[in-house]
């Protein structure tokens, strides 16, 4: 067991994130100014507080586009290796296809694509 | 790969083959009252898929030993499957609530899905389908802790299961990283033997291992990652509760005691050391903190932690007597807790009441009840003639025959200060007065089975010797 090399492993790990941390506050030129705070580049200014409760919606529908990225990324494979596979491969893509279908009819079904 | 090695992975196919049936099964009911029925045959389907498991059926692996099925992987799984078949009863009376309409099918299917990611995290042969195995089965139980959305205590206890999950993930991934940078691996088989050809444990790997250890020990709630425990138990509905303390802890306790004895074989002394010295601080803090909780559901959380740093007696030994004590215990676990909450669960549906006060006096109005629950608390304590009298005493032995004394002599002091808190209870049911004691309680159909269900397992799989040594043939030690 090499615990010195473990040691200086954790040591220097520790010296330089420290040294890199207290170093850049030193380093750089600072300006304070009110517009640095701003949106930056696109985006309209805050009225409020914005750490307010905001529709479950919003949530919802990001899961629900999860469900067509995750078909993609499978299905494009797939798609590029078809001929070679053959039958099998379909109907295992078919079984996945159902399986993701499901869940999407579950989320229509508990009215979740409803927007109000 | 053909249809006949497919069968290598039955208990993963028919539970997805049930669940997707009752995904769709909860989608084309329109009728709102036929959801009931939907649990009771979600239960049903369960029933039959836990009797097939116990077939026997052909060893292998699969997926270039990604998937290995062997006789005691599938035995672990038929043990948790018995503990999340006694969890759905003990539901069903709870889901019957107003509160609970509209997601009684959900409670089943989520659950199922915990279980299909133990059931990959068993049989896994690579840490990356260990790693996804485990995921499965972490983040719907989230779901689940928060399953009264309505109520605040649930959703905290869902958020802090959430992030103290996701914290122990990340550090279980910072190590699995290390020792895929010593070992260039992640298929266990390969990682055993390149280390077995190291004439010296590198650094990394060790320092891997740690992290590993640390990683599930959030999972197992052994101190010092236990802090979240008591909050999740005590918030979460009593079955979620129950299933967590039982089938979830006991799957972990599983991959864990496989992969010290697979992977980390050849750092047995390495291993050893810190899990003795997380079991006896286990031991030690559970049994402590147990001593002053008076909700229930926190006394049985700590009295579940103080339980896993039993459990890692037999982890220590190595040896094939070792592996094969862990398994019982758990199986004795699963059906002394599960009668324990299933008592707390019904008494906590029909009047509200958690408080160890609330107990007074429960003999006589329900002797019933307080005979089960006093029947569950010795068998967690350790007293002759039940089960968990067995259970621990095997786990001692394993520990012994290994020659770590003082470890058994610290666990055995542990067992009698456990003594004081799991009498407490009894002593409020049997001896003490209550002017308004709880009134006489009548369970529904269900709960009664599970009820029973635990009493025949305390009574009998103690005494029952070839259970034992059948689990004790198809372990293996180092």
């Amino acid at each position: 067991m090499s615990t010195e090399g473990l040691i200086v492993f954790f040591l220097v790990a520790v010296t330089l994130v420290g040294f890199a941390l207290v170093f850049s506050s030193f380093i750089p030129p600072t300006s304070k100014n009110l517009f640095k705070a701003e949106t930056y580049e696109c985006g309209i200014e805050t009225t409020g507080i914005t750490w307010i409760q905001f529709n479950v919606g919003y949530y919802l529908f990001a899961i629900l586009f999860l469900i067509f990225d995750v078909e993609t990324v499978f299905l494009y494979p797939w798609a590029t290796v078809m001929k070679e596979l053959g039958i099998v491969a379909f109907v295992e893509i078919l079984i996945f296809l159902i399986i993701l279908g499901l869940g999407l009819l579950y989320a229509w079904k508990k009215q979740a694509l409803k927007w109000e | 790969m053909n249809l006949q090695t497919f069968l290598l992975m039955r208990h993963e196919i028919i539970l997805m083959i049930i669940i997707l049936v009752m995904l769709a099964a909860e989608i084309f009911s329109d009728d709102k009252k036929n959801t009931y029925n939907l649990s009771i045959i979600s239960i049903i389907l369960f029933a039959i898929h836990t009797i097939i498991g116990y077939l026997p059926g052909e060893q292998g692996t699969l997926f270039g030993k990604m998937y290995i099925n062997s006789e005691l992987t599938v035995q672990m799984k038929n043990i948790l499957n018995i503990g999340v078949l006694i969890v759905l009863l003990q539901a069903s009376q709870w889901l019957r609530k107003p509160e609970n309409e509209g997601k009684t099918t959900e409670f089943s299917l989520l659950i199922y899905s915990t279980l299909l990611g133990m059931y990959f995290m068993i049989s896994s042969g690579n840490f990356l389908m260990l790693f996804i195995g485990l995921e499965t089965a972490t983040i719907p139980v989230a779901t689940l802790a928060a399953y009264d959305k309505y109520r605040n205590q649930s959703s905290e206890a869902g958020i802090k299961l959430l992030l103290s999950s996701a914290l122990s993930s990340g550090i279980l991934l910072f190590g699995l990283s290390m020792i895929y940078a010593v070992a260039g691996t992640f298929y266990f088989e390969q990682i055993s033997s390149n280390l077995a050809t190291m004439s010296h444990t590198p650094a990394l790997l060790a320092l891997g291992m740690i992290f590993f250890i640390a990683g599930m020990a959030f999972k197992i709630s052994l101190v010092p990652f236990h802090l979240w425990t008591a909050d999740v138990y005590e918030g979460a509905p009593v079955p979620v509760t129950s299933y967590l303390s039982v089938v979830s802890k006991g799957a972990s306790v599983f991959i864990f005691t496989i992969v010290l004895y697979t992977v980390f074989k050849s750092m047995l002394v390495l291993w050893t050391d810190a899990v003795i010295g997380i079991a006896v601080a286990t031991m030690i803090i559970g049994n402590l903190f147990a001593l002053r909780q008076k909700n229930m559901k926190r006394f049985l959380a700590f009295s579940s932690i103080a339980q896993a740093g039993f459990i890692l007696l037999g982890t220590v030994a190595g040896s094939q007597f070792g592996m094969s004590t862990v398994l019982y215990f758990v199986l004795i676990y699963i059906f002394s807790n599960l009668a324990a909450f299933g008592v707390v669960s019904i008494i906590s549906y029909s009047t509200g009441k958690e408080s160890m006060n609330d107990y007074k006096g429960l003999y006589n109005t329900n002797p019933k009840l307080s005979l089960i629950m006093m029947l569950a608390l010795f068998s967690l304590a350790g007293i002759p003639p039940v089960a968990g009298f067995f259970g621990k005493f095997f786990l001692f032995m394993a520990s012994a025959e290994q020659g770590y004394y003082y470890f058994v002599l610290i666990a055995v002091l542990n067992t009698i200060i456990s003594l004081y808190y799991y009498l407490l209870p009894v002593k409020a049911m049997f001896i003490d007065t209550n002017e308004t004691p709880i009134e006489p309680l009548k369970s529904e159909l269900l709960p009664k089975i599970a009820l029973v269900l635990c009493v025949v397992g305390l009574l009998v799989i103690g005494f029952a010797s070839p259970v034992f040594e059948y689990l004790k043939e198809i372990s293996f030690g180092i």
